[in-house]
C-alpha cells in the first residue's frame, strides 16, 4: 500500500467527492457469492486472504485511509457520544489498542511503526503524522482514552463487548461510519437486544447459534463475515442520530442517477478475543462502491441487479432500499443479459 | 424502521414469588398492587420461611384508589407521594441490602424501568428481579436526534419535547436509558405522516 | 478449535512447594514472546509419554503482567492416569513441552461490586492469577484458603505479603472449617463468589450460596478432575470410518485423539460443551460424567461429552 495512493482530501459529506481507483473496485469485498443473498451464519476463521485483497491483513489500510480519519474526527467534533466506554472497560481498551498498533506496525511497516522498551510505548503514524509515545496501562500518558486514541487511527467502527454471565455485552465502542444503528442507544445491550431489530434472523436462530459461537471464540483465533447493505452517496455517517441529514437522499434516486448516487455497503466484520480482559473486540470495517463502479465489472453487474431484484421483502426494509430498490434495479437491468454467474466473488 | 416483533423489546410475565429468595423487596406503582397483594399471600401461605422477610414501596395512583387504599393499609407497606420518592428510598434500600434479595416490580412499564435502571447500578440481574406490567402502556421515547426524553406517549408518533420533529416510537428499547427509541419519522419524505394513532394505551 | 497452534516451551524453574504440590516455571523457546491472559486462565499442557500423550489443564499462576514465563502448579494425584505423575517425575529443568494458548473459563466479573474468593488446596492456583488482576483495583474482595494442614499451603508467604488482611486461612488440621453460610449470607448485593478445589468443597459451596438466594450468575467455579475411569469398550467413528478401543484409564477423548482423529475442546474436563458429540447409534448405556447437558438431554442419549463421559455398551456410534 503505497503511500501515494492515499487520497486525503475525498469527503464522505457535501461535495462526496470520494471515489474508487481501479485497484480498490477490483479487490471490493462483494457479499454475493451467488445470484440471490438470505442471511446465514456465515463466520469463517479470519485468515490471512490473498495478497492485495481486503483479507490479507487483520486490519486493512486501504486508499482512502487518510479520508476516513479526517472523516471520523468531523463526527467526533459535533458528536463525542459516537465514542462511548463504560468505566469497567478500561483493561479492554488497551487490548484494543495493542491489537491494532501491533497488527498496523506488523502489516504496513512503511506507514506505522512501534517501539517498546518495558511498558515505555512508542508509536508513529506516518499517514496522519503522529510519533507518540507513552506508558502502556497508563491512560494518563495518552492524550485520549486507549480506545478513542487508536480508533481514531482505524477505518471502521469498533464495538467492544464484554463477556459475562453467559452472555455478551456492548459496553465500549467508536461508531462513526454504521449504517444506521446508535452506540449511544445500544451501549449497555447484550447481543441478542442490540441485534432486536434485525428481521427473520431471530427466528432462523442465527444469532442463538453466533452467540453460542462467540462466547467460545479463542485467543489468537478471530473470525471474520461479510454484511451488507445499500447508502445514497458515498456517505459513510449513515447513524440514527443524523437521519434527518440523509433520510431525504433516499427519495431523490432516480433510474437515470442510481448508478452514481447508489452504493453499495460492505461491512467486513472481525471479531477477535482479547487477553487481559477476556471481551471480544468487533471490527466494523465499511467499503463503499457506487452501482457505476460496480457494472465495471460484468459478472457483478448482473448478479448484484438479481440480487436486488429478488430481495426477500422484510430485508428490502429493514436494510432502507424500499424508496429507491426499484431505481437501482433499473439502472443495473440493461448489464443483466441473463447469462449465468460463477460461483463465488471473484470480479470477471 | 416500521420493524415490529423486536427481540429487544421487554417481555413481562405474572409475578410469582421466588422461593429461592432470602429477602423480598417489592416496587408498585397504581394498579401494580394487584399483583404485589397476589404474591404477598402467597408468601403469606407458603410454609418456607424465607419468603416473610418482605418489604413494599408503593405510590398510590389516583386512578386507582380502592385497591391502593386497601393496599396501604396492609403493615408493611411504606408510601410515597411519587415515583421520584419511591427510587430514592429504593436506593438507600439497596445499598443496606444483601445477596440473597429479589426485587419484584409491578406497575407501568415506565415505573419499571426507572426501577430498574436503579437496580443495575447495585449488579441486579434477571434472575433476581421480576416484573409484572400492568396499567398504561405508555412510553418514555428517547429522541435518538436530540436526545431528549419525551414521557407519557400513547401514541405511534409523538412531536420530541426536546426538538420538535415527529418521531416514530420503536420497539427498540434502552434498559440503560428506561426508554424506547424515536426516530424522525418524515426524514425521507418531509411532511408525510403516518396516521396517527393511540397505541400504547 | 483444537490445539493446532501450539507453543513450545521449556521448563526452566520446578520447586517443590509442598510436599504434594509442585510449581513450575515455563519459558517460551524461540523469540516469540508468552501471550497475555486473563486472571482464571488455564492452559493445556502436551505431554509425551512413553506410551501415550497426555493432556492436561493446568491454571496460569503467574501474573497477567509479568510474561517472560507461565507458572503452573501441578498437585500429585494418588490415583493418576499418567498426567500428574509425568509431570512430578518425568519433567526436569531442561524438559520440552507443548501448550495451547490460554483459554479462560473462570474469569472476574467486571461489574461484581465485590468479590469473595474460596480456594480449597491445589485450587489455589487460579485464584493467585485472578488476585493479580485485582490488585490495584478498587474492588473489595476476600480470600478463603483452606488447606490440609500449614505444611500444605502452597504459596503462603506470597499470599500474605500481598493480601494482608483479606487473607483468611482454615487447616483442617487444626479443625478449622471455612463458615460457607455466615460468610455468603452476610455480602452485599453485587457480590460475586468464586471457589475452585476439591468437588466436594465446590458442591457445598454452590448448595450454601443457592440456599442463601444467590442467583447462579453470581457464583463461578472451576473444578479440576481427572476424566472418571470405567470399562473399557470400543466406539466406532461415522465420518472417519474407524473403530477406536477405549481403556479403562484413558477418556473417550483421548482414546479418539490417540487414533489421530481431532475433536474441538477447550475444557478437557465436560464444562463448556465444546467438544459435545452426537451420538447416532447406542445399544447399551452412556455414562454421563459432565455439568453441560441437562439432565433431560442426558437422557435423550443423542449428545455425549468424550472428555469426560464413557458408554457401558455393545455398540455406540459417533459423529466423527
Amino acid at each position: 500500500m503505497n503511500a501515494a495512493l492515499f487520497k486525503p482530501d475525498e469527503t464522505f459529506r457535501g461535495d462526496f467527492s470520494f471515489r474508487n481507483s481501479p485497484q480498490a473496485i477490483r479487490r471490493f469485498p462483494l457479499p454475493f457469492p451467488e445470484d440471490n443473498y438470505m442471511y446465514s451464519v456465515n463466520i469463517e476463521p479470519h485468515l490471512p486472504g490473498p495478497a492485495g485483497s481486503v483479507t490479507e491483513f487483520a486490519f486493512d489500510v486501504d486508499e482512502h485511509y487518510v479520508a476516513e480519519c479526517r472523516e471520523r474526527e468531523i463526527v467526533l467534533a459535533e458528536e463525542p457520544l459516537r465514542y462511548q466506554a463504560l468505566p469497567h472497560m478500561m483493561s479492554s481498551q488497551w487490548d484494543c489498542l495493542e491489537l491494532i498498533m501491533e497488527s498496523l506496525a506488523r502489516d504496513y511497516p512503511a506507514h506505522f511503526s512501534l517501539t517498546k522498551q518495558g511498558n515505555r510505548w512508542r508509536w508513529i503514524n506516518r499517514p496522519l503524522e503522529l510519533d507518540q509515545q507513552f506508558i502502556f496501562g497508563d491512560p494518563a500518558s495518552l492524550p485520549r482514552e486507549p480506545l478513542d486514541y487508536i480508533t481514531r487511527q482505524a477505518q471502521g467502527d469498533f464495538v467492544v463487548m464484554d463477556q459475562r454471565e453467559g452472555d455478551l455485552w456492548a459496553e465500549a465502542g467508536m461508531v462513526t461510519t454504521q449504517a444506521d444503528w446508535s452506540l449511544d442507544f445500544d451501549v449497555g445491550m447484550t447481543f441478542k437486544e442490540w441485534h432486536g431489530p434485525v428481521p427473520l434472523a431471530h427466528e432462523m436462530q442465527v444469532f442463538d447459534r453466533a452467540l453460542k459461537f462467540l462466547l467460545n471464540l479463542r485467543l489468537g483465533q478471530p473470525v471474520r463475515r461479510l454484511n451488507w447493505t445499500m447508502t445514497i452517496h458515498p456517505r459513510l455517517d449513515t447513524s440514527p442520530e443524523n437521519y434527518p441529514k440523509w433520510g431525504r437522499d433516499r427519495a431523490m434516486v432516480t433510474p437515470q442517477n442510481a448508478g452514481d448516487l447508489v452504493h453499495l455497503r460492505v461491512e467486513l466484520q472481525g471479531l477477535w478475543r482479547l487477553p487481559r480482559s477476556n471481551a471480544i473486540v468487533f471490527g466494523i470495517r465499511c467499503y463503499l462502491i457506487s452501482l457505476r463502479e460496480l457494472a465495471t465489472v460484468p459478472k457483478w453487474a448482473r448478479r448484484v441487479h438479481r440480487v436486488l431484484r429478488d430481495l426477500h421483502p422484510a430485508l428490502i426494509d429493514y436494510k432502507g432500499l424500499t424508496r429507491y430498490r426499484e431505481a437501482a434495479v433499473a439502472w443495473l437491468e440493461p448489464f443483466d443479459d441473463g447469462a449465468p454467474t460463477s460461483p463465488g466473488t471473484a470480479p470477471e | 424502521m416500521l420493524v415490529t416483533g423486536i427481540k429487544s423489546k421487554p417481555v413481562y410475565a405474572p409475578l410469582q414469588a421466588d422461593a429461592r429468595g432470602r429477602y423480598h423487596l417489592m416496587l408498585g406503582f397504581g394498579v401494580g398492587a394487584g399483583p404485589l397483594e397476589r404474591v404477598i399471600a402467597e408468601m403469606q401461605s407458603s410454609a418456607s420461611q424465607g419468603l416473610r422477610n418482605v418489604r413494599v414501596l408503593y405510590v398510590p395512583d389516583l386512578g386507582s384508589a380502592p385497591e391502593g387504599e386497601r393496599f396501604r393499609a396492609l403493615s408493611d407497606v411504606q408510601a410515597f407521594a411519587d415515583t421520584p420518592a419511591l427510587l430514592v428510598q429504593f436506593r438507600l434500600i439497596l445499598e443496606q441490602s444483601l445477596m440473597g434479595t429479589r426485587l419484584y416490580v409491578a406497575g407501568p412499564e415506565s415505573f419499571i424501568g426507572l426501577a430498574m435502571k436503579i437496580a443495575l447500578e447495585f449488579n441486579l440481574n434477571k434472575d433476581e428481579i421480576r416484573a409484572e406490567e400492568c396499567g398504561t402502556l405508555a412510553r418514555r421515547v428517547y429522541c435518538i436526534h436530540c436526545r431528549a426524553t419525551t414521557e407519557q406517549v400513547r401514541t405511534n408518533i409523538v412531536r420530541c419535547v426536546g426538538c420538535d420533529r415527529w418521531l416514530l416510537v420503536r420497539d427498540h428499547y434502552s434498559r440503560r436509558l428506561a426508554a424506547y427509541m424515536g426516530v424522525m419519522v418524515d426524514a425521507e419524505a418531509p411532511g408525510e405522516l403516518p396516521p396517527l394513532k393511540e397505541v400504547f394505551l | 478449535m483444537s490445539d493446532s497452534q501450539t507453543i513450545a516451551v521449556e521448563v526452566v524453574g520446578i520447586e517443590q512447594v509442598t510436599p504434594l504440590i509442585k510449581h513450575f516455571r515455563l519459558a517460551p523457546l524461540g523469540a516469540a514472546a508468552l501471550p497475555v491472559f486473563s486472571g482464571g486462565s488455564h492452559i493445556i499442557v502436551v505431554m509425551q509419554g512413553a506410551d501415550r500423550v497426555h493432556k492436561n489443564p493446568y491454571s496460569l499462576l503467574s501474573s497477567p503482567q509479568a510474561l517472560d514465563t507461565y507458572e503452573i502448579g501441578v498437585r500429585r494425584m494418588e490415583e493418576s492416569r499418567g498426567g500428574s505423575h509425568f509431570m512430578h517425575d518425568r519433567v526436569v529443568v531442561g524438559s520440552r513441552l507443548e501448550i495451547a494458548h490460554p483459554v479462560n473459563l473462570f474469569p472476574l466479573d467486571k461489574i461484581a461490586r465485590k468479590h469473595v474468593l474460596i480456594a480449597g488446596g491445589i485450587g489455589i492456583t487460579p485464584v493467585l492469577a485472578q488476585l493479580e488482576d485485582l490488585h490495584g483495583g478498587s474492588v473489595p474482595y476476600e480470600l478463603h484458603y483452606s488447606v490440609r494442614s500449614p505444611e500444605h499451603a502452597a504459596f503462603l508467604q506470597r499470599l500474605r505479603g500481598s493480601e494482608g488482611a483479606r487473607l483468611n486461612m482454615y487447616y483442617d488440621s487444626e479443625g478449622q472449617l471455612i463458615p460457607f453460610e455466615p460468610l455468603l449470607g452476610s455480602q452485599p448485593l453485587g457480590t460475586h463468589v468464586y471457589v475452585c478445589g476439591p468437588a466436594g468443597m465446590i458442591n457445598h459451596v454452590i448448595a450454601t450460596a443457592q440456599a442463601s438466594g444467590w442467583p447462579d450468575s453470581h457464583i463461578h467455579w472451576e473444578q479440576f478432575s481427572a476424566p472418571p475411569v470405567g470399562d473399557a469398550f470400543e466406539v466406532f467413528l461415522a465420518r472417519t470410518k474407524i473403530s477406536v478401543h477405549v481403556p479403562p484409564d484413558q477418556s473417550l477423548l483421548e482414546s479418539i485423539e490417540a487414533a489421530g482423529v481431532e475433536v474441538p475442546y477447550l475444557c478437557r474436563g465436560g464444562v463448556c460443551g465444546f467438544c459435545q458429540t452426537r451420538v447416532l447409534e447406542l445399544d447399551g448405556d452412556l455414562v454421563h460424567n459432565d455439568h453441560f447437558l441437562s439432565e433431560a438431554d442426558k437422557a435423550k442419549g443423542k449428545n455425549i461429552m468424550p472428555c469426560v463421559s464413557r458408554a457401558r455398551c455393545k455398540r455406540l456410534v459417533l459423529d466423527l
